[in-house]
């Protein structure tokens, strides 16, 4: 029988640094067959493992077109973090996955897509705007809100003029804070302030949102009195988690696995779960 | 077609001397003033007229502390394979704990199948056993639980007075009874097992009513109960260690000073304990005392039957036995409905 905890031995082919303390990591399986397996959804997850030090949860970042190698992005700030920040080029990891169920790529085909993200939040949706712009007439128009505390923690910034450039796209930025000195030619405030100018509207779009717990809460409300309704918001959430097979039990969110059943979620289906937060 | 034999009282030392020759025996044994499942060297160290068990028996199937792999350096040593294939025998589990397996059955080997969980389920033969009493904290009858049991089980126990009915519920169980040279239970014995079921049903003093109980959960997380509760609640988690469907578990790993060899293990966890929620950078999405004992109590009584289909609760009492302030999901089950609650004592 497979074991669902068995991990796979994984090999670092590059990592880009995305802030002062945020890489992007690009892995393979080592196993050349399971590698080939290893197709995921955007919004999916892996477990990051390292023996004697612990286990953690991380999006996957990359392409799903990509079927060589697969990007997660880490911010250092726990001990599984620190670990994945000691890796060099050509190292060995234990990874398994994907887990979850991922957005909702089917439903959002033909469909305006608006994706609200913050902080360390963009690297879920990030396929998903890969994949957009792999598929274009697949889908209406694009537009990407994202928000951190300051410029310099910006992800993927380096894809930024690329997203700009896109047919029938708009991204806009903002930041809660510029400090001194530093140049800043977009929007300050929190990530709702960028909900003011938005472009979609809500007949036939789809929202992703991805972010802290609170910054959630504020999107979901002002998105629901600009006339969005619950059935067309889909949030990722985070939850502690120790198996990604419903076994541990530590994700449960009423009467769902965030691990299994989501992480991604309608807002119609959590608004009124306990715990739920948003 | 059910096998069933008589075991005089007179044949429980023989019957075990006989069991013992092909399995390890586990069954109620005595603790100070409590019982647990512990071995069972002889006949007189068992208690079959124990009321309930300190931790229930999935401890057998999901250990209290649990390795899931070894690491040497670089080498990896699953330990699913040093499990032994060895022949055991839980004997004397009352119906509500085996209606408790069902629904670990379906935690552990339903969405994804855990090996360790499935190779020590596997490893034993479950010897069921009518309640003989039923105690101030039982609930089973209501839950749909007990005190009667149809299935889960490969031989069902049941006192009948001066002897037991001993029916197979399994192939397994068959064979086993077959090997004991033990008569044949007559149409009078089995009656007389019906009979002790009813009179057991009379004895019940507490209850849940779960018509529409799952969606009154659901509807109820601001219900001031929690609060109430909540306040009183000191979240030992000895509510969720007790409970025989509780499956949570931590993730842990131990590591030696060459910080080269260690195990990756599991460890039962509580959602009463603060840490259970915690996220990285401190975020807790159950902060709050009240919110932990609503996972608690919710759990039990409606998120199960979303994920399993099938109500967590098996109404075993022993949350409500082992809690230091009397927290009683009986009673809260009452109160989230608008009843009273009824004159015994609150905390």
């Amino acid at each position: 029988m497979k074991d669902p905890y068995e991990r796979q031995l994984a090999q670092v082919l590059a990592i880009k640094r995305e802030t002062a303390n945020t890489n992007t990591y690009s892995f393979r399986f080592v196993d050349e067959s399971v590698q080939r397996a290893f197709r995921f959804t955007p919004g999916q997850f892996v477990i990051i493992s390292f023996p004697g030090v612990g286990e953690a949860m991380f999006s996957i970042a990359s392409s799903m077109s990509n079927t060589e190698s697969f990007d997660v992005a880490i911010r250092k700030v726990g001990r599984v973090t620190t670990r994945v920040h000691q890796l060099k080029v050509g190292d060995k990891l234990c990874i398994s996955g994907p887990y979850g169920n991922g957005w909702p790529m089917k439903e959002l085909e033909g469909k305006d897509v608006l994706i609200i993200t913050g902080g360390v939040g963009l690297p879920s949706p990030r396929p998903v705007i890969v994949h957009i712009e792999e598929n274009r007439d697949d889908f209406g128009f694009l537009e990407i809100l994202y928000g951190t505390r300051t410029p310099m923690e910006s992800m993927f910034e380096w894809e930024f003029e690329k997203w700009h450039r896109m047919p029938r796209t708009k991204l806009a930025l903002t930041v809660d804070q510029v400090p001194e000195g530093v140049k800043w030619k977009h929007s300050v405030g929190v990530v709702t302030t960028l909900l003011q100018d938005l472009a979609i509207k809500p007949r036939n779009a789809g929202v992703l949102i991805c972010g802290p717990e609170v910054m959630m809460h504020f999107v979901v409300q002002d998105l629901l009195r600009k006339g969005f309704n619950g059935e067309q918001l889909y949030l990722s959430l985070e939850r502690r988690m120790r198996c990604g097979i419903a076994q541990c039990g530590h994700c449960q969110l009423g009467p769902y696995f965030v691990c299994k059943d989501g992480p991604v979620f309608k807002y119609s289906v959590i608004r009124d779960v306990p715990d739920c937060g948003i | 077609m059910t096998y069933s034999v008589i075991m005089p009282d007179a044949e429980i030392s023989r019957v075990l001397g006989k069991l013992g020759e092909t399995a390890r025996i586990f069954g109620p044994v005595q603790r100070g003033t409590e019982w647990a499942f512990g071995p069972v060297e002889r006949a007189q160290d068992l208690c079959l007229d124990y009321v309930t068990t300190i931790l229930p028996p999935k401890k057998f199937f999901t250990p209290t502390r649990e390795t899931i792999f070894t690491f040497d350096g670089g080498a990896f040593s699953r330990i699913e394979d040093t499990i032994p294939e060895e022949k055991q025998i839980l004997l004397g589990v009352h119906a509500c704990d085996v209606e408790g397996f069902k629904f670990l059955d379906r935690v552990f080997l339903g969405f994804r199948s855990d090996p360790r969980y499935l190779r020590r389920r596997n490893n034993f033969l479950i010897f069921a056993l009518t309640c003989k009493t039923v105690s101030d904290t039982c609930f089973c009858l209501s839950m749909g639980t007990g005190p009667g049991v149809t299935s889960g089980f490969d031989v069902l126990m049941t006192d009948i007075g001066r002897k037991y009915v001993m029916e197979s519920g399994s192939h397994d169980g068959e064979q086993a009874l077959r090997s004991l040279g033990l008569e044949a239970a007559t149409e009078v014995d089995l009656e007389a097992k019906r009979a002790v079921i009813e009179r057991l049903k009379g004895e019940f003093k507490k209850s849940v009513d779960i018509d529409g109980m799952p969606e009154l959960c659901l509807a109820s997380q601001d219900h001031p109960v929690w609060a109430k509760y909540g306040r009183v609640c000191l979240a030992c988690g000895q509510c969720g260690m007790s409970c025989p469907t509780c499956f949570c578990f931590d993730v842990r790993e131990s590591v030696d000073a060459s910080l080269t060899k260690g195990e990756r293990y599991r460890e039962w966890d509580v959602c009463l304990l603060k840490e259970f929620a915690e996220v990285a950078l401190g975020g807790n999405f159950r902060l709050e005392r009240s919110a932990r004992l609503r996972q608690f109590i919710c759990h039990n009584l409606s998120y199960g039957c979303y994920q399993y289909s099938m109500t967590k609760c098996i109404g075993c009492g022993r949350c409500i036995r082992i809690c230091p302030v009397d927290i009683d999901i009986t009673r809260i089950a009452r109160e989230l409905r608008g009843e009273k609650a009824r004159a015994e004592g609150s905390p």
